[in-house]
């Protein structure tokens, strides 16, 4: 084990973002163990939140030294969609940061594992981003064994770094997150004919109009359809005269489009980067995401289109 | 109570009602005074209006059924808004209620079935934001007395005070007539506690900061705004419920949510006030 280096060249000024993906046990706690202990050993609070195979392993390799863990949490209980999961992620690096210089985190998203948890992908590749001066080590993990090739896939390329056997590396598959988004959303296909489309100039017209809608598809969501479009429509009535707000059913999916020819969007990672503490800050493009299933952004210099779907 | 009504015409209208109504001229002015007094002569209801000057008056009242008899009868009487408000320089709110209070009384007293008030503020909405906010607090008092007494008020602004202004003085209204716009919102006195009525979007946001900082700002302690009438609330407006309660702390006030709707909590909750020193019910 000499001349590893667990968290390699960093300095705790920034964000690291390392996935590990293992294939035996031995494999995890030769990983996870030495980074643990570098941690402890700096008086950096180290936490540990994974699924019960990996906690056991870990408690068992660690011995006492579990209790000197800022945290060791299961990971089974925290899923609770995307947007809501990083929230409160969100609300603890927070409470860290503001009691810690830095720190290290050894994660294992066990929900990668469900269908209803692939999103998360989502929500790691713009963390390198929103987080990136976050002063942190997140060592993501994930088993080989469990989880399907296309997630393992999602994880490399939404992970900048890479195990290299004794020290950390350049991960080559990682892409910059608004091209991982892209990859993953919904393919933009032409608006269909039978779409309803209005060109509306308040947000109280389009609130009418998008509630129409969801109102014929299904009533039990016509509040979350509303109040997502709203937010859209704000957004593109800050940049161009009117907002284009248009709505059509495939099978089961309610989708809507609100289009405008403002300047185009300047950032279209905003939908997953959680609300900041004070009262200022963008919140609506969160807000939209978090009610609609999916989304989709084609954005260029001559306008924004933003597609919201919403599963019956 | 529930979300403000839009007037089309300034009439239908019976004790309690109080419009925020915007004219854009003298024409305009008169089309909104002329049937809303008629409509007060024709219930026997004691008449005032209130406006600019007193010969300006009684020329826009020539059209009037029956001018001649109702002002010598005294059963409507003019003056202007420097003589009726703020007659020592500045408008005191409580004073003014009271004012209108005995009035509505003496006419009661006459035989009259109420009072009828047509009045042009717009004086006492010009000079910055001091006699804004006392405009704010009084417009708030008047609405939460005329709930109570026989008493149906037209408040009209000049519609060249700009949105900045007449966005919180409307919301502060049940009755509201601003040219074709909708109105969507309107903030309460009339209950035990202030509560918020309709939609509130980002288009009223500023208002709503404005006037529920004014009205809930005077004295230190706990001020409890009823939400449970709130159809719609955006981020911008719950960013405006947050930096109300922000501001209003640190004159000592406690800004508590009470009977939140979902469709509020929504965005309540992303700025951290679905908790702590608010209450959900």
């Amino acid at each position: 084990m000499s001349g590893v280096r667990p968290t390699g060249d960093w300095n705790g000024t920034g964000l690291a973002h390392e996935a590990f993906a293992f294939g035996t046990d031995q494999e995890l706690v030769d990983r996870v163990v030495p980074f643990a202990v570098e941690g402890l050993s700096r008086g950096e609070p180290v936490l540990v939140v994974a699924g019960e195979r990996v906690r056991t392993l870990l408690a068992e390799e660690l011995g006492p030294d579990v209790a000197r863990l800022a945290a060791f949490t299961a990971a089974e209980t925290w899923w609770q969609g995307g947007h809501r999961t990083l929230h409160a992620y969100d609300r603890d690096l927070r409470a860290l940061h503001a009691v810690a210089p830095h720190w290290r985190l050894a994660a294992e998203p066990t929900w990668l594992g469900r269908d209803d948890g692939r999103e998360w992908s989502r929500f790691e590749a713009v963390a390198n981003r929103c987080y990136a001066s976050l002063p942190y080590y997140s060592l993501c993990l994930h088993d080989r064994r469990r989880l399907p090739a296309s997630v393992l896939d999602a994880v490399a390329r939404t992970h900048p770094l890479t195990w290299g056997g004794s020290a950390p590396v350049a991960e080559p598959a990682y892409e910059d997150p608004e091209r991982f988004l892209r990859s993953v959303h919904p393919a933009w296909v032409p608006r269909p004919a039978r779409a309803t489309v209005a060109a509306l100039t308040t947000p109280r017209e389009a609130r009418r109009a998008v509630s129409a809608a969801a109102l014929d598809w299904w009533p039990a969501r016509t509040g979350e359809v509303v109040q997502a479009a709203h937010e859209l429509v704000v957004n593109a009535l800050r940049v161009a005269a009117f907002a284009e707000v248009s709505s059509w059913t495939d099978g089961c999916t309610l989708v809507v489009e609100v289009a405008d020819s403002g300047p185009g969007l300047p950032d279209e990672t905003l939908g997953y980067v959680p609300p900041p503490d004070g009262p200022d800050g963008a919140r609506g493009m969160w807000l939209a995401w978090s009610l609609a299933d999916d989304a989709a952004v084609d954005s260029h210099p001559a306008g924004t289109a933003i597609r919201l779907f919403f599963h019956r | 109570m529930t979300a403000p009504r839009k007037l089309d015409a300034p009439t239908g209208l019976r004790p309690g009602d109080h419009v925020c109504w915007t004219f854009a001229d003298t024409a305009d002015f008169s089309a909104a005074v002329l049937p809303f007094l008629d409509e007060g002569r024709r219930r026997g209801e004691q008449l005032l209006l209130i406006g600019s000057s007193r010969p300006e008056l009684l020329r826009i009242l020539a059209p009037l059924p029956g001018r001649d008899d109702l002002l010598a009868s005294g059963q409507l009487q003019v003056q202007s808004t420097a003589g009726m408000y703020a007659s020592g320089g500045t408008l005191l709110p409580t004073e003014q209620v009271a004012a209108y209070r005995s009035l509505v009384g003496e006419a009661l007293d006459r035989g009259r079935t109420g009072l009828r008030v047509a009045a042009d503020v717009t004086p006492l909405a010009r000079p910055g934001p001091d006699a804004r906010r006392q405009l704010h607090v009084y417009e708030q008092l008047a609405d939460a007395m005329m709930g109570t007494v026989a008493m149906t008020a037209l408040c009209l602004y000049d519609s060249s005070l700009g949105a900045e202004v007449l966005g919180p003085v409307a919301l502060l209204h049940p009755d509201q007539h601003s040219g074709e716009q909708e109105p969507l919102a309107h903030l309460s006195g009339r209950n035990p506690s202030l509560s918020l009525h309709g939609e509130v979007d980002v288009t009223q946001a500023d208002g709503l900061f404005r006037a529920l900082v004014d009205v809930a700002g005077g004295t230190p302690g706990e001020v409890v705004l009823e939400l449970s009438d709130l159809r719609f609330l955006d981020v911008a407006g719950a960013r405006a419920l947050a930096r109300a309660a922000d501001v209003l702390r640190g004159s000592g006030v406690q800004l508590r949510l009470v009977r939140v709707p979902r469709v509020a909590a929504r965005c309540l909750g992303l700025f951290g006030l679905s908790g702590g020193d608010t209450v959900l019910t």
